[in-house]
């Protein structure tokens, strides 16, 4: 399949494209800000490199978050109208899981963690095998000096965490990997595409959308003003 | 077949998607979607971040009832005009980042509008006649401001608010008075059973020339609230006495500003110009001009208007290029500050 992916869920936006055993065309831009400005540059600068029209991609890679909500929307809305009533296959992959690959290898468990800002993070846990990849620890948002539920051994931790935080876990043995090299990347997107477990179809990309993690700040406030969920009055169209 | 120019609208709490035609230069409705965001009314007002993610849920769901109303496809569109600004800039990118999308997918040009212009676009599909010289009036919840409209794409800024937008006032009015948000509609409907004898409210720079004011109005409504021994007994009246000084405020220097300049038809934009009382008094003042105001689905953020204001400079040979991104404020491409007004 002709592929792109794309992440805009950190600070580094990143597009990769790829045709069936061709090389891999990678472009990124650094700073959130530049996201909206500089999707559809590189995405056209990718797909040329690749020997791609827009118009032949036919598979459609996003990470779909934990992360800026911002920038999840960034992807997410581009991808609506890029898809809208044509051909392509999208599928979505947990920006932690893009960021363990990094450290992907048979057999490996593997934490990716993310900063949800207020000290918090968000954090889940992969196992990879030769073909296939199992989540052994569902995303989730970590409270600050809390522990991952995650019993046994890890092998690495990849992403936004600093040393102290990691030393406190306890995983003695893993290793940590940060930086740029713990960032979301679509390279990795594309490495990750044909592996069982990975990827998981977007049904109904109209209506579809990226997973936040957390609920807005003024949603979270009322609700725990009201003790219950926010309603949502049906909105009419008119 | 005429070029059909899909419209996108994401700046606020509405999301909506149009298309028209543009039949011998001229815009033509062919469908027209808003859906308003009610999460909001739970807040008094709109969160931004919320109304960002509704965007996302909703805007393309949106444009296919928009295409299915018109009886057209996707593959029917000629053009993209979508909102780049002012807004609020999370739900700006939604609908900015969509267009990019589609227009990429359908290999058709995209323009990026400025929602204030879009706005002074809106009386042009129910009135033949409508067009420059004007005077617009552009009146919401973000705006107030006194505009001359020698051509299209020639804005002489008259004047504008100084503090609170009018339709800011009539909301936050509403509110102390218990209206639910948003307030503007049933603070007129209030205001309609009022006694207009009962409170007198300041007009503010009524004698200053175009420039407007309402932070002093509300602060006088407030106190009068305060002061109310029995709020549901005086709620009316306060209502009328409050949509009385800024209607006459507003009156006043349109008619004004129609004089200066010169010009026989006025245009009353924006989510205020909903408000009917408002267009009665202006014509009724106006009685030697032409005062053109749309219905209240195009004079509430839509994206028709933004279809209608992106083909005028579609047909100019404008095109936004990839790298469009929205913007929170920035001036209305055009805007000249009129000389001898004040700033």
């Amino acid at each position: 399949m002709n592929t792109l992916a794309l992440d805009t869920t950190s600070d580094r936006l990143s597009v990769a494209a790829r045709r069936p055993a061709g090389r891999v065309s990678v472009r990124e831009a650094t700073g959130a800000r530049q996201h909206a400005g500089l999707l559809v540059p590189l995405v056209l600068e990718v797909l040329a490199e690749a020997g791609l029209d827009p118009g032949e991609v036919t598979r459609l890679i996003v990470a779909d978050g934990p992360g800026g909500f911002t920038g999840l929307r960034v992807a997410a809305a581009w991808i609506k109208g890029f898809s809208r009533d044509r051909n392509v296959a999208v599928r979505a992959v947990s920006t932690l899981l893009v960021r363990t690959a990094a450290a992907r290898a048979p057999g490996r468990v593997v934490l990716g963690v993310a900063s949800a800002l207020r000290g918090e993070l968000y954090v889940a846990g992969y196992q990879f095998g030769a073909a296939g990849v199992s989540t052994v620890l569902e995303p989730m948002v970590l409270a600050s000096g809390h522990r991952p539920p995650l019993e046994g051994p890890v092998d690495a931790i990849v992403g936004d965490v600093a040393d102290e935080v990691v030393r406190g876990w306890g995983y003695s043995a893993a290793v940590v990997i940060g930086g740029p090299q713990g960032l979301p990347d679509a390279a990795r997107m594309l490495e990750l595409a044909d592996l069982a477990g990975a990827t998981v179809p977007v049904e109904d990309i109209g209506r579809w959308e990226p997973i936040y993690g957390r609920p807005a700040e003024a949603q979270a406030k009322w609700e725990r003003i009201h003790g219950r969920t926010l309603p949502n009055p049906a909105s009419q169209p008119g | 077949m005429a070029d059909l120019v899909l419209g996108i609208e994401t700046s606020c709490d509405e999301t909506s998607a149009a298309l028209i035609d543009i039949t011998e230069g001229r815009p033509s409705l062919r469908s027209l979607v808003i859906l308003s965001q009610d999460v909001h009314r739970i807040f008094g007002g709109v969160v931004p971040e919320l109304a960002s993610r509704e965007h996302v849920k909703t805007l393309d769901p949106v444009v296919t009832r928009a295409l299915a109303d018109a009886g057209v496809t996707a593959r029917d569109i000629s053009a993209i005009a979508v909102t780049a600004g002012p807004g609020l800039i999370g739900a700006l990118l939604v609908g900015v980042m969509y267009a990019k999308g589609l227009a990429l997918n359908l290999g058709v040009p995209m323009i990026g509008v400025h929602h204030h212009e879009g706005h002074l676009f809106a009386p042009s599909f129910e009135d033949p006649e409508f067009g420059p010289p004007f005077v617009a009036l552009l009146v919401s919840g973000g705006h107030t401001m006194l505009l001359d409209v020698p051509a299209w794409g020639e804005y002489r800024l008259l004047g504008e608010t100084l503090d609170d937008a009018a339709g800011e006032a009539f909301d936050k009015v509403g509110t102390l008075l218990g209206l639910t948000y948003p307030a503007g509609a049933a603070v007129e409907k209030l205001a309609a059973t009022g006694n207009s004898e009962r409170y007198r409210f300041p007009r503010p720079l009524l004698k200053d020339q175009f420039d407007f004011s309402f932070s002093g109005l509300k602060t006088a409504v407030l106190r009068a609230v305060r002061a109310s021994t029995d709020l549901e007994r005086d709620r009316a009246d306060l209502a009328r006495g409050f949509q009385d000084a800024a209607l006459d405020v507003l009156v006043e220097k349109t008619t004004r500003a129609a004089r200066a300049m010169d010009r026989r038809r006025v245009a009353i934009v924006g989510g205020v110009a909903c408000n009917r009382t408002l267009a009665d008094r202006m014509r009724a003042r106006l009685t030697d001009a032409v005062v053109s105001v749309a219905s209240p689905r195009l004079n509430t953020d839509n994206a028709a208007m933004i279809a209608a204001a992106g083909a005028w400079h579609l047909a100019r040979g404008e095109r936004s290029d990839w790298h469009l991104e929205p913007f929170d404020w920035r001036p209305m491409p055009g805007l000249v500050r009129a000389a001898g007004t004040t700033a």
